[in-house]
């Protein structure tokens, strides 16, 4: 047979394939001073401003509304719609409203911020903070700059609630299924899915802010694509550095790396059969776990180990004495276990879920530590939705969670804590401890600082006795850089996923 | 002929029913409730109350049979409903990405056969010759790799080490062609890898068989030259196979290109599916199932008929 029809095949073949690699993309790199282009972690299921929708819709909430306070760089309660805010009477606050605008170019004004109350609290109202605005007695406005929130019982975190990313004041005349939001950027186009496109508010009540010329938000769900990204110079800035890329980024010249301890992972029980309804079996789970193992062999070494509270070391309710109040000690541990009637150990399910590595990661060694003290853990682990329904419906013994608090006050844990309110997959179920209740039902209606110190330390030690839930680590969250992005910032503790706040001062070179 | 096309279409359209009564149904009996999802996310608790209120207004209260009369009510007049996540029209959202993954299917097909064709009929040509050798091995390398590593290796070296592509990700034709193409082209190259070893393959072993031919062996007796031999007798009779195998493939991609619309960011229909899924977003997982499950009995229509076509004896069997 002659071979050159063949030849000619395997050339052509050949060049094309050659070809392939100088296709360079034009415009694929980010590079344009003043615009910023952005990995999100995944594409908000919603924008809407008072839904908990996560944290990537958190994050983009952040540049289109504002609330009433907010958060300095430093982590700092600060104000935002309102520049003051002082006690009146025994249960109100009054707010004093700076002369801020909506992004459709109507002042901001007391009228508004009732309404938006009104709407949180309502009948058909799915918002986050739906029963807390249900605690409201009353709204007074008695001018367009000044509003009183009267509530029915004391709250003493009341300004720290106004300043979360699920509390935002919106325009009382948005035009209905849209919200109209005082933020520093305005939402100009978006792909379902894919990108968001942003512009800035001209008439955002800084001064000067924001210095971007706009910013495109695009969704990288995998995080190994979204470093790639960053790296090959499609994006300007990510959030979520995984673990494992940290210090290949850190290395980087031309990139910068901002991480926080602030997201911490734990463990919750199913307070309401054996054996996890006796405190001496949750302890001894709690003294079982190496935890400097955990992070070095789930988060890479990024993150530090906690054996108390989540409550981070820089918070003024930190309390020192606690700091190994759950250490590793397996024969003690093993001496709860006997103690609780299990000397020959015990057989349990442990719940976590495949979809996210960081709980697969830590089910797993949690798994070996337990079992070297003689808990045989079987590990179940479903997808992220199924887990959700089974954490709610306590069908679990003990389960693996990670998240943040809702802020850096002590009462940004009382969702992990109190098992007076309704069954949740974050916090253990069906384990109810009054005094933990009764004390950060306390620590919520005092407004001493000297005391509320004193009620939380109180509430940690009971904590520590009784486990309802056992801390395991913290984790760095980081977002990473190119070296020409200024002005952005890592907000401390807790606040991390408020980090989005520093959009106002970024910018791009 | 017509009774036959009646009766497959009859068949067909049951089909669709049938995959369609089973995926609301599977989709609805896994453990995982929407409402609660939807308000859940971040690992923070949702109030009951607000999770109560979700549900009512989302319908999922309602017993599931009165869901399922109103869904297959909804698909009879062509609608698939709102997506429960937020109310986006799921019609409006297959349109828009069904024809980005065709498009990636579509291309890796073209990218594959321009290869395995060629190359598969080198290596008959050659057989058990060093070329040959070569290919077989690179063939058979190639269909080992799995598709996540080979997307996840060409980011590596021709985003991130070279800098000569995007990392990933999508610009609409319309917009950009150029950059649209290039960005088609890494991940369609991806599936093109592996799927152009299995055109290697049957195009290889088609042409072996058919240079075995009796046909073949009198035209050669005859005096013809090998180029002719090959154009007018081999290759041609050695791409039908390789057209079936390709049209199946291509038609197991249109649900299965998952992994490359993830490693890459294409915002195709797989990528769809598989959000939806995770958050239990009922109408949007029916809808896209039942779009790629009615392109599949669509496909398989058109072929019965083309069978019918081509041997009459199947109309009458």
């Amino acid at each position: 047979m002659g071979p050159s029809a063949s030849r000619r095949a395997v050339l052509a073949g050949a060049a094309a394939s050659a070809m392939l690699p100088f296709l360079r993309v034009p415009g694929a790199r980010a590079a344009t001073p003043g615009m910023l282009t952005f990995g999100l972690s995944s594409f908000p299921p919603s924008i809407q401003p008072w839904a908990n929708t996560g944290t990537a819709a958190a994050t983009v909430k952040l540049m289109i509304y504002r609330g009433l306070t907010s958060y300095a760089p430093d982590g700092s309660l600060r104000g935002e719609l309102a520049d003051s805010w002082d006690r009146v009477g025994a249960t109100g606050w009054e707010f004093r409203l700076r002369d801020a605008r909506f992004q459709n170019g109507e002042k901001v004004t007391s009228a508004d911020v009732k309404w938006t109350i009104e709407q949180i609290a309502g009948e058909r109202s799915t918002a986050y903070f739906r029963a807390e605005m249900q605690g409201v007695e009353r709204v007074e406005t008695p001018d367009d700059r000044t509003v009183r929130i009267i509530m029915k019982n004391p709250v003493a975190t009341l300004p720290v609630w106004m300043a979360s990313y699920h509390l935002p004041i919106i325009s009382r005349n948005s035009p209905r299924g849209s919200f109209v939001g005082a933020g520093p950027f305005m939402l100009k186009a978006q792909e379902r899915g894919v990108s968001l496109e942003l512009e800035p508010f001209s008439g955002f009540h800084r001064a000067g802010l924001p210095k971007l010329k706009g910013i495109r938000a695009v969704a990288y769900a995998d995080e190994n694509l979204r470093v790639a990204a960053l790296r090959s110079g499609d994006v300007d800035l990510i959030e979520y550095v995984p673990w494992q890329a940290m210090d290949a980024i850190a290395a980087d010249q031309s990139l910068k790396l901002d991480t926080v301890d602030g997201a911490f992972m734990f463990l919750v029980f199913n307070g309401s059969r054996p054996p996890f309804n006796d405190a001496r079996v949750r302890r001894a789970v709690a003294h079982a776990i190496k935890r400097d193992e955990l992070v070095r062999a789930a988060f890479f070494g990024r993150g530090s180990p906690l054996m108390q509270l989540p409550i981070a070391e820089s918070s003024p309710f930190y309390n020192p004495e606690y700091r190994e109040g759950w250490k590793y000690d397996p024969d003690l541990s093993k001496r709860l276990l006997a103690e609780a009637g299990h000397a020959n150990g015990l057989s349990c399910s442990l719940l976590s879920t495949a979809q996210y590595g960081m709980h697969k990661d830590t089910a797993e060694v949690v798994q070996q530590h337990l079992a070297a003290v003689g808990i045989r853990a079987e590990l179940n682990l479903p997808d992220w939705a199924t887990r959700v329904a089974i954490g709610n419906r306590g069908q679990y013994e003990m389960a693996v969670m990670g998240t943040a608090a809702d802020s850096n006050d002590p009462d940004g844990i009382a969702n992990f804590v109190d098992g007076s309110l309704a069954p949740s997959y974050v916090r253990s179920y069906g384990l109810k401890i009054d005094r933990i209740t009764e004390l950060l039902a306390a620590g919520r209606a005092e407004f001493d600082q000297a005391k509320r110190r004193d009620i939380y330390r109180q509430m940690e030690g009971v904590a520590i006795e009784q486990a309802p839930m056992v801390g395991l680590t913290w984790r760095s969250q980081g977002y990473a850089m190119r070296r020409q992005v200024t002005g952005f910032r890592n907000l401390p503790g807790a606040l991390t996923f408020y980090s989005g706040l520093t959009f106002e001062t970024t910018d791009v070179a | 002929m017509l009774a036959y096309a009646a009766r497959r279409l009859a068949v067909s359209v049951a089909l669709v029913w049938v995959v369609a009564s089973l995926v609301f149904l599977v989709i609805h009996l896994i453990p995982g409730d929407p409402a609660e999802l939807l308000l859940s996310q971040g690992g923070i608790a949702p109030d009951p109350a607000a999770v109560e209120e979700l549900r009512e207004r989302l319908g999922l209260n309602q017993p599931l049979w009165t869901q399922y009369v109103a869904y297959m009510g909804g698909l009879l007049k062509g609608d698939f409903g709102l997506s429960l996540q937020d109310e986006h029209p799921i019609a409006d959202e297959i349109a828009l990405r069904l024809p980005r993954t065709l498009e990636l299917v579509g291309m890796a097909g073209a990218i594959s056969v321009a290869f395995g064709v060629p190359l598969g009929m080198v290596a008959a040509l050659r057989a058990g010759g060093p070329l040959d050798r070569a290919l077989s091995a690179w063939a058979s390398f190639a269909l080992s790799v799995p598709v996540f590593v080979v997307g996840t290796l060409a980011i590596l070296v021709l985003a991130q080490e070279l800098r000569l592509v995007s990392a990933g990700g999508y610009v609409p034709f319309a917009r950009d062609p150029v950059r649209h193409v290039a960005l088609l082209l890494v991940p369609a190259g991806t599936i093109a890898f592996g799927l152009g070893a299995v055109v290697f393959r049957v195009m290889r072993s088609s042409v072996l068989e058919v240079l075995e031919r009796e046909h073949v062996r009198a035209a050669q007796a005859r005096g013809v030259s090998p180029a002719a031999i090959i154009r007018r007798h081999v290759v041609r009779n050695a791409l039908t196979p390789v057209v079936t195998v390709v049209a199946l493939h291509l038609g197991t991609l249109l649900g299965g290109t998952v992994l490359v619309e993830f490693v890459f960011n294409w915002p195709g229909l797989s990528g769809y599916l598989v959000r939806a899924v995770e958050a239990r977003d009922y109408p949007e997982v029916m809808g896209i199932v039942l779009v790629i499950s009615s392109l599949f009995v669509l496909l398989n229509f058109v072929v019965d008929m083309l069978y019918a076509v081509i041997d009459p004896r199947v109309r009458h069997g």
